[in-house]
């Protein structure tokens, strides 16, 4: 029976580490609709047209490399604080 | 939005009623919750000026921006997911 329970809880884990996953990436998802649905949607159309989709790639691309560049300098800033 | 109806579109047979209540609520609550964002977002992008009748044109806006945010909303999916397989670090840095 104790084998069984270690089996049930691992399984649990997982189940819950994936749920986790899961409900991050939609946060994920959200965070870069608000941020880039009014920088690149101005009038909706009939479809989305490839001005709108470049507009959304550079508009996520963009903000992963400005977060990847924030984080870096206030690493050395950090650093520097440090010595 | 009767539960009979959500529940026989989602195919549940025989489920914990109290568990199929709190599921059906929940749902509930996600569609309102999304109308009331649309409704915002898409007041924006389609309305100029109060007009006294809801025009055409206008009418035709609110549709294509409803579309066009689950369109978004879709593409937006699949970048991320691309760029998490191509730069794993990046994911890690962004899910704080």
């Amino acid at each position: 029976m104790a084998d069984l329970a270690e089996a049930d809880e691992a399984d649990l884990q997982r189940l819950v580490a994936a749920e986790q996953q899961k409900a991050q990436f939609t946060a994920q998802v959200h965070h870069f609709m608000e941020l880039c649905w009014d920088k690149c949607v101005e009038k909706p159309g009939n479809r989305l047209d490839s001005r709108t989709e470049n507009c959304l790639s550079s508009c996520v691309d963009r903000f992963i490399d400005t977060t990847f560049a924030i984080t870096s300098r206030f690493a050395q800033i950090v650093q520097k604080g440090g010595q | 939005m009767d539960s009979s109806s959500l529940s026989s579109a989602a195919g549940l047979g025989t489920v914990d009623p109290q568990l199929h209540f709190m599921e059906v609520e929940t749902q509930k609550q996600r569609f309102q919750q999304l109308v009331h964002q649309m409704t915002e977002l898409c007041w924006e992008k389609c309305m100029d000026k109060p007009e006294p009748k809801l025009d055409s044109q206008a009418e035709a806006c609110f549709v294509n921006c409803v579309e066009r945010f689950i369109d978004t909303s879709q593409f937006i999916l699949n970048r991320l997911e691309q760029t998490q397989k191509s730069k794993p670090v990046f994911s890690e840095s962004l899910s704080d």
